[in-house]
């Protein structure tokens, strides 16, 4: 379209006809998205959108015509298209994937939930354009930790959970040794002041400092291990709510990776899956328009 | 007897037939009292049996001529009407009325959980003739009950420290079902026979009963802790809606769904224990389930089932 302020129509003549054909190709693309959407043939749909790719993964063809890749007539209306696609492809993905479950938050967007136990994990999004899973990355991890872990029989916290309970367990005696260092402590005191009351021969005067000093270090040491003791309390607590929610995140982990097993066998297997959901989705849909069109 | 602070001066023979009539009134007053006692033992008429009992319980049987020096408390008599109200509904004998003679007091026994209990009741002092139904020995306060507001109120707190703490080690869970039951009935006959307003609190089985938690705010760890204790009993407590309730599937078709109820009353988290055959309560529930226990124990500060604030 350059070169508008030139009067150039005249100078070529075919460029009518070109920008003729131009654009019935155009029309003739929305004609036929039309068509698959009142067919309800998705899988037209999709090759429409991106005849590149379907080409390659569906028909698995390279000649492709470049020219018939006039996606970007549709990009304004993506929103809308994906809410409309989304809903045969969740149908899909429910008997494939029977643990995700999806929640449209905006026009056409949607947030993918992993189970349908209490608190489950915010899993990715669902691009329903491309039929893929964008999974968020520090999840997914954490999944794919778990199934590492496995064999050892391990969990994703195990290692965690155990270094919290036995500070726990430490502090809890800190705690219950109060009384002991009490008794101690009034020992030390005792022989303090018998120190004290003792007459002192010169050339033993020396020897009750170090002795004075050796006791009152002890006794600094267990005053030390009180204040210890009283923060132990609160400290415990805490950690009490730290193993929490590291046993809550294990309890969910382990919901997620049994559900995978489930239905995949293992982690691997998902992953590959995952990796060929486009050309799966599509291919099941092939033949399926016309007869969905006429429910 | 002769009342000397009398202003009025009275001939002998007047002040005679005074003190003839006030005795004449007194003695009346007594026969009237043993008419009542009469029918609260002996009718079979429920609602003779309670306008006897109501009677009874704010009787003045004293006057200022004739005293009676052996007499029942007003608590005596609701017991007895207690007694009496499960004797007409063929259940007599699931209650054993114990008579200490020197105090001239009666103590009830439930059979079923034997002398681990002794039941009496206790005035509420609430000026409407309030009644608590008390455990003698820890003054656990069952149930509260008014014969002339026609009310009676479970008290969770009660239930839980006895049925569900107190007696774990001594009565078997059936017992103390069974002992809980009777409570259930002695208040549905209540309801049945003279429309009483009942709250059976976390004794009530029905489907559409909330269970209002102490705590309306609860915190998500304590659900947490509930998922996690489930899950290593192979319970999965289920999400539903959008954090706002949790689904537990209990086997036998019994579902516990905790939720939160914003809008209506009581307002905030709470519980429902759902089976199709609406006789599972929230209480048998406890006693089924250790991890259920375990966790409502554990937490109690939180989840306590709140009753009726009024009289508890």
């Amino acid at each position: 379209m350059e070169n508008t302020n030139e009067p150039q129509q005249t100078v070529e003549p075919l460029l009518p006809n070109q920008l003729d054909m131009t654009i019935a190709q155009k029309i003739a693309y929305l004609q036929k998205l039309q068509q698959a959407l009142h067919d309800g043939d998705d899988r037209q749909i999709y090759e429409l959108m991106d005849p590149i790719r379907y080409a390659r993964d569906v028909k698995k063809s390279r000649t492709t015509d470049q020219s018939a890749d006039l996606s970007m007539l549709i990009s304004d209306v993506h929103a809308d298209l994906s809410h409309y696609l989304s809903g045969k492809l969740i149908d899909y993905l429910g008997q494939t994937y029977p643990f995700f479950y999806y929640d449209e938050i905006n026009n056409g967007t949607f947030k993918i939930y992993f189970g349908n136990w209490w608190d489950r994990r915010l899993f990715g999004e669902l691009d329903v354009l491309n039929v893929a899973f964008k999974f968020d990355e520090e999840e997914y991890d954490k999944l794919r930790q778990t199934f590492e872990l496995a064999p050892a029989h391990k969990r994703f916290n195990s290692d965690n959970i155990d270094a919290v309970t036995a500070e726990n367990a430490k502090l809890q005696r800190l705690i219950d040794d109060q009384s002991e260092r009490d008794n101690q402590k009034d020992t030390l005191r005792q022989q303090l002041k018998e120190l004290g009351s003792k007459s002192t021969l010169p050339w033993d005067s020396g020897k009750v400092k170090e002795e004075r000093q050796t006791i009152v270090d002890k006794l600094s040491e267990l005053a030390d291990q009180d204040e210890a003791a009283m923060n132990a309390n609160k400290t415990i607590k805490e950690n009490d709510e730290k193993i929490l929610s590291l046993s809550k995140e294990d309890t969910i982990l382990n919901y997620e990776k049994q559900s995978i097993q489930k239905t995949f066998e293992d982690f691997t297997h998902f992953e590959s899956h995952n990796d060929t959901l486009y050309t799966d989705y599509l291919t099941s849909l092939i033949g399926k328009g016309r007869v969905n069109a006429n429910d | 007897m002769i009342n000397e602070n009398d202003p009025a001066t009275l001939s002998a023979s007047g002040r005679l037939l005074a003190y003839n009539d006030a005795v004449k009134t007194g003695l009346a007053t007594g026969e009237r009292f043993t008419k009542l006692m009469d029918q609260l033992i002996n009718t079979t008429v429920p609602q003779e049996l309670a306008q006897a009992a109501s009677e009874l319980s704010t009787f003045v049987l004293d006057s200022e001529f004739v005293t009676f020096p052996h007499q029942y408390g007003a608590a005596d008599y609701y017991l007895l009407f207690m007694s009496r109200m499960l004797e007409l509904h063929n259940q007599g004998d699931e209650v054993a009325l114990v008579s200490h003679e020197g105090s001239h007091h009666l103590t009830q026994q439930i059979v079923a959980i034997a002398d681990s209990g002794s039941f009496a009741f206790e005035s509420a002092n609430d000026g409407t003739g309030g009644v608590y139904y008390t455990e003698q020995l820890t003054g656990e306060r069952v149930f509260y009950l008014n014969l002339q507001r026609q009310m009676m109120r479970i008290n969770s707190v009660a239930i839980t420290n006895l049925f569900v703490v107190a007696y774990a080690a001594s009565v078997d869970e059936a017992q103390r079902l069974a002992a809980t039951q009777l409570l259930i009935d002695f208040g549905q006959a209540l309801k049945t026979d003279f429309g009483y307003s009942v709250d059976f609190n976390l004794l009530d089985t029905t489907n559409s009963e909330f269970y209002a938690f102490q705590n309306a705010q609860l915190s998500s760890d304590i659900l947490d802790k509930l998922f996690v204790a489930a899950a290593s009993e192979d319970y999965m407590l289920m999400h539903e809606g959008h954090g706002q309730a949790a689904i537990l599937q209990l086997p036998g078709d019994v579902v516990l769904k905790l939720t939160n109820k914003p809008s209506s009353a009581p307002e905030g988290w709470g519980l429902y224990v759902q089976d199709s055959e609406q006789n599972v309560s929230w209480l048998k529930v406890l006693l089924s389930y250790d991890f259920l226990r375990q966790w409502y124990l554990d937490n109690i500060n939180d989840l306590q089932i709140r009753s009726d604030n009024l009289v508890f």
